[in-house]
């Protein structure tokens, strides 16, 4: 293997490379603030938390991570109650249009947030949905429905029909065999839908920003954006909220890792 | 009581038709082989019969009782699958109780069902292995495992051993032989392997194009063809088959292949008149030898073509009159090819309009 040195080279970059915004505002997030303001810039913190306090405590910070967890959380399980037996029809059934049907998903997947503001926006006015979490989780819900469906269908179109039939003979109605035998096997294809639905709806800005205008109800990207004074921009604060906006997503995605890469690969190799 | 009784079953997929007009009926604790080539409709029939597959027209019974509007989870009937279908997720022990469990049976039962059944298929080490630590034919075990220890009315085996390799196959056919000794429950087996049909079937279905061609006992199937495709499917080689046409004159009835003649030492009159005189001739390798015999024999020469040494028999082929024949003789004969050599015919297979016809003795 004469490229490897190449090969690792690349791939350290790309690593470097991606990670170099988020080690900088980790390291801001510990430093003091003559420290964060210094020029030349320091590279070490000194290992300071009182932006953490301050952004926390006194700009009652938390506030916004629960909202957050609120609103992914329930996208993620709403997402996923409607998306499964969706992609269990559209995997199994002698469906007319199937074809069209998962195209078209991916069709409604492609529009630019901007272009559905406005009716979503009115919608939610009519169904008193603005300024309320469910209001955000409902086009949350749309919005990450094609790309839940189209991944679980692939899983459930890989899993041999044999053996749904095995359980139908074996006594099981058609839900029980879903849930008792096909859910189970599809699992990792189940924390790749949920994964990715959860990371799009905690990270989501421009709905939350439109929808959310009352700051009790804010999720955290609008909170950060939010958070810069008039005169100043507190970057130090906005370090340490950025990265305790950060911090659940990486150790969700850590502790199911497994299941992620095997849902990612699916289709790759044979289950 | 019949276990099992269907009634002019049809079945269409979009506008292909599958299944032709099929009935059969089993008796209690028969066993009864479905047997045809791929795509004949034989799986459909199963699918049927287990209800996976709903028929367009006709009946199912099972142990007496019409299961037309009964689901698969209540027709009482086991299925052993192709590739086993065990649940992965699962270990040996649970993919056994699984189907116990939903039928709500008590803890009890179901722990002695699975004694029983381990012991009886000797699986009792692989219990608790989940089914990708199983080779392929303690997976077929467990399969059989699973349908097994639901005790059924019904088994239905959907080609379970053409996943394994030939030696095991040999084994596995014998114990699923004893297996319904031993039962004495009906059972369904769809193969497209004649040898296991012939082994394992009391009754033997024949199907080709979505149509039964022969119902019978395995030896009635081999010696009494009730077509020119249940007599080329069935045997190994195959029957050599001659399409001809029949002539009578005063010494006899003569058969035309070509240049190839057969002529036989009967008058049979109203064969012929029936017909315009076309037929096919069948000759199964083994009712052929090449020592010399007497005069109840017809004897034909061609010269050798090749010859396939099988160990306990050996295949010759020969060309007779640019016709192929092949025979099944003892080895240890010298038959070097090229060489020419007189073959005796002790039996023939005449079939009219794709129907057998029985040959007067001569």
């Amino acid at each position: 293997m004469t490229n490897r040195p190449v090969l690792l080279g690349g791939i350290l970059l790309a690593v470097l490379g991606s990670l170099c915004p988020f080690l900088w505002f980790v390291l801001t997030s510990f430093k003091s603030q003559i420290n964060v303001e210094a020029i030349p810039p320091t590279w070490w913190p000194d290992g300071r938390l009182v932006f953490y306090a301050s952004a926390l405590i006194e700009h009652r910070f938390l506030h916004y991570v629960r909202n957050s967890a609120i609103v992914a959380g329930g996208t993620t399980v709403i997402a996923l109650a409607v998306a499964t037996p969706a992609a269990y029809a559209l995997a199994r059934l002698r469906l007319p249009g199937k074809t069209w049907i998962l195209g078209g998903l991916l069709c409604v997947a492609m529009f630019p947030p901007i272009v559905i503001a406005g009716p979503v926006w009115q919608i939610l006015e009519r169904l008193g949905g603005l300024n309320t979490h469910w209001g955000l989780i409902l086009p949350y819900v749309s919005l990450t429905l094609p790309l839940a469906v189209w991944i679980l269908t692939t899983f459930f179109h890989e899993l041999p029909v044999e053996l749904e039939e095995a359980a139908r003979i074996d006594g099981c109605t058609t839900w029980q065999a879903l849930y008792k035998i096909m859910l189970p096997l599809a699992a990792p294809g189940l924390f790749t839908a949920a994964i990715l639905t959860f990371i799009y709806a905690w990270n989501e800005f421009f709905f939350a920003l439109l929808i959310l205008t009352d700051p009790e109800r804010q999720t955290l990207p609008v909170g950060i954006a939010l958070f810069q004074g008039e005169f100043i921009t507190p970057w130090g604060e906005l370090a340490a909220a950025s990265v305790v906006a950060t911090l659940p997503l990486i150790v969700i995605v850590l502790l199911f890792q497994r299941g992620i890469i095997d849902g990612l690969s699916a289709g790759a190799v044979k289950g | 009581m019949a276990g099992l009784e269907l009634q002019r079953i049809e079945k269409t997929f979009g506008r292909t038709r599958v299944l032709h007009d099929v009935s059969l009926e089993a008796g209690d604790g028969e066993f009864i082989v479905l047997l045809g080539p791929s795509g004949c409709g034989k799986s459909t029939l199963l699918r049927i019969i287990a209800g996976l597959e709903a028929q367009t027209r006709g009946s199912v019974s099972i142990g007496g009782q019409c299961v037309d509007d009964v689901p698969p989870p209540d027709r009482d009937i086991a299925m052993v699958f192709q590739h086993y279908a065990l649940y992965p997720h699962l270990t040996v022990r649970e993919n056994l109780a699984f189907g116990l469990k939903m039928r709500g049976k008590p803890q009890a039962l179901i722990k002695a069902r699975i004694a029983e059944t381990a012991a009886l298929l000797e699986i009792h080490d692989l219990l608790d292995r989940k089914p990708r630590e199983l080779s392929g034919g303690q997976q077929q075990r467990v399969a059989m495992g699973r349908a097994i220890v639901r005790k059924p009315k019904l088994f239905l085996f959907d080609e379970p051993l053409s996943n394994l390799d030939a030696r095991l196959r040999t084994s596995m056919r014998v114990e699923l032989k004893r297996l319904h000794q031993r039962l004495g429950t009906t059972m369904v087996y769809v193969t497209h392997d004649q040898t296991e049909a012939m082994t394992l079937g009391h009754a033997i279905v024949v199907m080709n194009h979505g149509r039964i061609q022969q119902i019978g006992r395995p030896e009635q199937i081999y010696h009494e063809p009730a077509n020119p495709f249940v007599a080329g499917f069935i045997g190994n080689p195959p029957m050599n088959v001659f399409e001809g046409s029949f002539r009578l004159d005063q010494r006899g009835l003569e058969f035309r292949a070509g240049e190839l003649t057969f002529r036989f030492p009967f008058q049979a009159r109203d064969l012929i008149d029936a017909d315009t005189g076309m037929a096919t001739l069948g000759v199964r390798p083994e009712d052929v030898t090449l020592e010399p015999q007497g005069s109840e024999c017809i004897a034909i020469t061609g010269t050798i073509d090749l010859v396939e040494n099988l160990g306990n028999d050996s295949i010759v082929h020969l060309m007779v009159k640019g016709q192929s024949l092949t025979v099944r003789t003892s080895p240890g004969l010298r038959l070097p090819a090229g060489e020419s050599i007189t073959a005796y015919v002790k039996n023939f297979h005449l079939f009219i309009n794709e129907k057998r016809v029985p040959l007067p003795s001569p």
